[in-house]
């Protein structure tokens, strides 16, 4: 049975770029801070605060999950997080909804535009 | 210095969130450097203080609720003490004793209050159910 994740949409800015961000891989939480300005080329940024308030509501919500992912030689502070199987289904659902919004927006940007009277 | 200050602000979070992200947290905090971003994370940490305990941890809907019914108790008593003053006028005049509280009216008071109360935590948590709904 497909899983319904229409509650869930539309997802908040900061829930969307942490949720990209651990598309890719596994990530502590400083890396997912450095993620998010990387991909964004510095336009949005996003502090531990608002991180970590995310990362529990969108763990308790079973979208993130905490990963054993470890190095040999990390601070045993860091943790990593991952995406869950739901927590990817939900980003792409997020995508292609963005996805046919943008289509929809550059279909009624390319008409003709008319004058208001 | 600024570390000090930082890592009471941590302590300061409720203890839930301490104590899954305050680690993490202080780890961020020494792996920046430059005083921009410092300040940056003092003041991300006193937003995030504010979010945990006005609109994360339930608090808020305790002290609306207590406040609700401390304004009841307020009108409740006022107006308790109106009415029964104007009776007590209409039936004997000005008697020692008018202002006299007995137990009865006390615990009707108390339990009208409480009963506000209750009523006012489970209509603020229906709403607030409602009104955030499942949205991340």
């Amino acid at each position: 049975m497909p899983e319904d994740y229409s509650s869930f949409l539309p997802l908040s800015p900061p829930a969307m770029h942490i949720l990209l961000a651990l598309a890719s891989e596994d990530r502590h939480g400083y890396g997912i801070m450095q993620e998010v300005a990387r991909e964004s080329e510095g336009n949005y940024r996003i502090g531990p605060g608002t991180l970590y308030d995310n990362l529990q509501r969108l763990m308790g919500q079973g979208i993130v999950e905490a990963a054993s992912t470890r190095a040999r030689d990390d601070d045993p502070r860091r943790r990593y997080y991952r995406l869950t199987r739901f927590g990817r289904g939900l980003l792409t659902a997020e995508v292609e909804r963005l996805d046919s919004v943008i289509r929809r927006a550059r279909i009624h940007l390319r008409g003709n535009p008319r004058r208001a009277t | 210095m600024t570390r000090i200050v930082y890592r009471g602000l941590l302590w300061l979070h409720p203890s839930a969130f301490r104590r899954q992200f305050a680690d993490e947290m202080l780890w961020i905090f020494d792996e920046t450097h430059g005083t921009e971003a410092v300040t940056l994370l003092l003041s991300d940490v006193l937003i995030s203080l504010a979010r945990q305990w006005l609109l994360r941890s339930g608090a808020w809907k305790v002290a609306v609720a207590a406040a609700g019914g401390l304004i009841q108790l307020v009108l409740g008593g006022f107006g308790h003490m109106l009415v029964w003053r104007m009776h007590a006028v209409s039936r004997a005049g000005l008697d020692a004793g008018v202002d006299r509280l007995d137990l009865t009216r006390l615990i009707y008071i108390a339990t009208g209050v409480l009963g506000g109360v209750m009523c006012s935590v489970i209509a603020l948590t229906l709403w607030l159910r409602n009104f955030i709904g499942r949205r991340i």
